[in-house]
């Protein structure tokens, strides 16, 4: 019954959405028309309102791709607009380039810029990111102001002035331009990688994606957009000043365009752009003096009142969400499915991961101490133990998310303990986290295609695997969920394949049978047999201890950071320390645990 | 010997300029160490305290012992408002909720200054006050470095008090420490954040009043000085006041002997160079995790 109502329904839902995506682009595509028009036969003031509009969409557009989708708010993006300006008017003062080629000198030097700017600043987070930028940008601001080079406080005019008809034209390509370079980034493998991180930086690092260099990307790629800007506002105007370079005005009035439209959406930043540019130039002409003081209002009742912005009041019936990237998952037909696994390298029982003797401690506290555990392939390790035993700790170790303090951690010959999260999770270990770090803006389709992708795979077969995955894992039919949307016991499904398709050598499962109903347990069981048979390597932390003994090989028992038992797992639930520690002598008052 | 007395002066001075950072920045320090948020427009208090200082003045021929009480009450109100109507609206914990009340004081920045400058236009001003010489020994200072140093000194060192040693101040920090555990312990958390906020706004008004007798403002002054604010509270560890004190006495002497060597623009641009590199090198402040409140 279920299976009719879907097939019914779901090829008419997506005809739907795709009619509507289409109706926002030939919305899109007229309005460029008429904007060309404008160009073309319109008077001085129409040309020029459009191309200051058409400014403010690829300053909107480029603060978006750092803070709306790396969520790396930025309030010093308008610094770069600084810079391509100034570098525009010395190519042209200096060495009288043509305004093509002062722009493309500009964008370079922006991004080449933006390079190791982006790599130091962006290990800072949140506001620390955020008041950096606008401190740089103050700093353009005062070298631009103190050096005599390019006029300096006062000013200089530029040689090369283009005709209002003319630069707007070209600044309508340029934002057209960023409109489809945004939406190519929201379809992309980077776009992908950016809304990851931008979700959950930790969890984008255990899919193998390299979170740093996809961040510095988008802050280039932002950098040489607002530079663009710069050097066309530069040809534009003919003038050359560090009070209009650097104006913070831009910053406030590009911040609020985006975040009236809707953040981190394809279409947030035109509307905004445009919706209060209009704003702005009726208010120029109206009050003048009060313009900054209403732009600031409108930020408070955006922020306070319109979260999500304009964008948001079309979303709540569906329209302009984002396309799931490459969806739907294609058929399969009846082809030998791909294995879960590499194929063993190693005979069975060959130690695949080995921690020596490693600590860790937190200040006073000892959370981890000597503590040895060997990971043989083909074999499933549990780590049981109460809580605060260290277990999660451990299994961050290996991970590369914290450093021990001694010890050795080897993957084969490979030593990690120096290694990043993602080159780790590359390597072949893979891991879920203890309480579920889903990505609430990916699918669950797109949650499995990214560490396929960030495995090294091609598209067509990061494709094939992820939907093999979403079979297995019995989600097809909710492959463009949320996983908001997904039960519990289905989030930790998804959890687990986001592990698997990094097709690991060794996989670290953190406690995911918890809470588990037994038909779950029993899918989790199955698939780490058929780990344990392609010769995976399974440590499995667990609290539900009847849960993981049947299909334990070997059992490590850990309690205040040391291992106080290992062996077979009859064994140890035998020996008398185990048995203290979880239910204590009877001699003492029972631990809080 | 006259090296050792130009030193002496520039190391005493730099000290008495802490002293007066560290009266600017408090109420920033108190705020993001109760709600972790950084109010923005801090800055722009200050800068309106000063300019209202300034009227007084213009008016009365008032001095900072008229317009300090008046600025403090003025803002103890503001930011009893500005709380109540905007920054409870949003929640701080929720997703991105330290973002957007981020983008709630910088919207609050642009409104306050504007109205400032069509208020009081762009000039800089000051208050004439305390403008004698104090002669020690063979230094001599500014009477209004010296008064703005003690008096900001003494209320950082009340404010120290009323955090440890009261009970109204227990419950600031217990809510500064863990909300969560604070209202289960049935705290009315909600009413110590407005009173945390209105507080720090007081403070930012008091600073500005007297400040302003030293430091010449105008509308548009209120950006700079939340920068040089938030990098002395961020070398001190955000929310620290121990590490605050430290980092005040640290960016006054640096600032002060900057201007001596290498003139009063490199100075300017010495602070936001600090300012990036403490983000960078130490974010978690001098002191790190001892001191906090």
């Amino acid at each position: 019954m279920r299976q009719r109502h879907f097939r019914l329904t779901f090829p008419a839902r997506r005809a739907t959405r795709l009619f509507k995506q289409a109706g926002a682009w030939l919305i899109f595509g007229v309005a460029a028309v008429a904007g060309v028009l404008i160009a073309l036969f319109g008077n001085g003031d129409q040309a020029q309102l459009l191309f200051s509009t058409c400014l403010f969409v690829v300053l909107a557009y480029a603060w978006n791709i750092i803070s709306g989708l790396s969520g790396y708010v930025s309030f010093g993006q308008v610094g770069f607009f600084g810079i391509g300006a100034y570098v525009a008017a010395t190519c042209q003062i200096a060495w009288q380039w043509d305004w093509y080629l002062a722009a493309l000198g500009a964008v370079l030097a922006a991004v080449v810029l933006a390079l190791p700017l982006g790599t130091v600043m962006l290990r800072l987070q949140g506001i620390f990111f955020a008041l950096g930028m606008f401190g740089l940008s103050h700093i353009g601001a005062l070298i631009a102001t103190s050096t005599p080079l390019v006029g300096g406080s006062m000013g200089e005019p530029v040689p090369i002035v283009g005709s209002t008809q003319e630069t707007a034209l070209v600044m309508l390509v340029c934002a057209v331009g960023s409109v489809l370079l945004t939406a190519w980034l929201l379809r992309s493998p980077l776009g992908l990688r950016l809304l990851a991180l931008r979700d959950d930086e930790k969890a984008a690092e255990a899919s193998g994606v390299n979170t740093n260099a996809s961040k510095v990307v988008a802050f280039c790629l932002s950098a040489g957009l607002a530079a663009l800007a710069g050097a066309l506002y530069v040809w534009n105007v003919g003038f050359i000043d560090p009070g209009s370079a650097f104006n913070n005005t831009y910053e406030l009035q590009t911040i609020l365009m985006v975040l009236f439209g809707g953040i981190g959406t394809l279409w947030g930043p035109l509307l905004g752009a445009v919706v209060i540019s209009l704003i702005s130039n009726a208010l120029w002409a109206q009050f003048p003096q009060q313009q900054q003081i209403i732009l600031g209002a409108l930020i408070l009742i955006a922020v306070i009142w319109m979260p999500g912005g304009l964008v948001s009041l079309f979303q709540r019936f569906g329209w302009l969400r984002r396309h799931p990237v490459w969806g739907p998952p294609p058929m399969i037909e009846a082809e030998a499915p791909r294995a879960l696994f590499p194929a063993a390298v190693s005979s069975t029982g060959e130690p695949a991961l080995r921690c020596e003797e490693i600590t860790r401690r937190f200040g006073g506290l000892t959370a981890l101490k000597r503590v040895n555990l060997e990971a043989r392939s083909g074999q499933i390790a549990a780590v049981i133990g109460p809580n605060g035993a260290g277990k999660t700790t451990l299994f961050n170790l290996i991970t590369g998310f914290d450093r021990c303090n001694g010890g050795t951690i080897r993957f084969g010959e490979t030593l990690l303990n120096r290694l990043a999260p993602y080159r780790i999770a590359r390597a072949g270990i893979a891991r879920t986290f203890q309480t579920c770090r889903p990505f609430p803006s990916l699918t669950a389709w797109e949650t499995l295609l990214l560490p396929a992708l960030a495995a090294g795979l091609s598209k067509e077969e990061a494709i094939r695997a992820a939907t093999q995955m979403l079979e297995r894992l019995a989600l097809r039919e909710q492959w463009d969920a949320s996983p908001e949307g997904l039960p519990p016991g289905q989030l930790r499904f998804l959890e687990i394949g986001r592990a698997l398709m990094l097709r690991p050598r060794v996989l670290l499962l953190d406690e995911v049978m918890a809470g588990m109903s037994p038909e779950e347990i029993h899918l989790v069981h199955a698939l780490l047999r058929e780990a344990v048979a392609a010769g995976c390597a399974v440590v499995a932390i667990e609290h539900v201890v009847p849960a993981i003994m049947p299909i334990a090989d070997h059992v490590y028992v850990l309690d205040f950071g040391t291992t106080i038992a290992q062996g077979r797992p009859d064994e140890v639930l035998r020996n008398p320390a185990v048995i203290e520690a979880y239910l204590g002598t009877g001699e003492e008052a029972p631990v809080n645990a | 010997m006259l090296q050792l007395q130009t030193y002496l002066l520039l190391l005493l001075t730099g000290i008495m300029w802490g002293g007066v950072y560290l009266l600017m920045a408090s109420g920033l320090n108190l705020i993001y160490g109760v709600m972790k948020v950084v109010n923005l427009a801090h800055g722009d208090f200050i800068v309106v305290a000063g300019l209202l200082a300034v009227s007084l003045y213009g008016a009365f021929r008032a001095g900072p012992a008229l317009a300090i009480p008046v600025a403090t009450l003025l803002f103890l109100l503001v930011g009893g408002l500005i709380y109540r109507g905007l920054l409870a609206r949003v929640e701080t914990t929720a997703p991105q909720g330290e973002l957007r009340t981020l983008l709630i004081t910088f919207g609050l920045s642009s409104i306050i200054s504007n109205i400032a400058l069509l208020i009081w236009g762009g000039q800089y001003q000051s208050v004439p006050f305390f403008q004698s010489a104090v002669h020690l020994g063979a230094l001599f200072f500014p009477e209004s470095l010296l008064v703005s140093s003690l008096l900001a000194f003494a209320l950082a060192f009340a404010v120290q008090l009323w955090l440890t040693r009261t009970r109204s101040g227990r419950l600031v920090r217990a809510t500064a420490q863990s909300e969560l555990g604070a209202a289960s312990c049935g705290l009315n958390t909600g009413r110590i954040r407005l009173l945390t906020f209105a507080l720090g706004a007081a403070m930012a008004g008091a600073a500005g009043a007297l400040t302003v007798v030293l430091i010449p403002v105008q509308a548009a002054s209120g950006g700079f000085m939340t920068v040089q604010a938030f990098t002395l509270i961020a070398l001190g560890g955000l929310g620290n006041y121990l590490g605050a004190l430290l980092a005040a006495i640290l960016l006054g002497v640096i600032e002060v002997s900057s201007s001596y060597f290498l003139g009063a623009s490199a100075a300017s641009a010495v602070i936001y160079v600090i300012f990036i590199l403490v983000l960078i090198v130490r974010p978690q402040g001098l002191l790190g995790q001892r001191g906090r409140i």
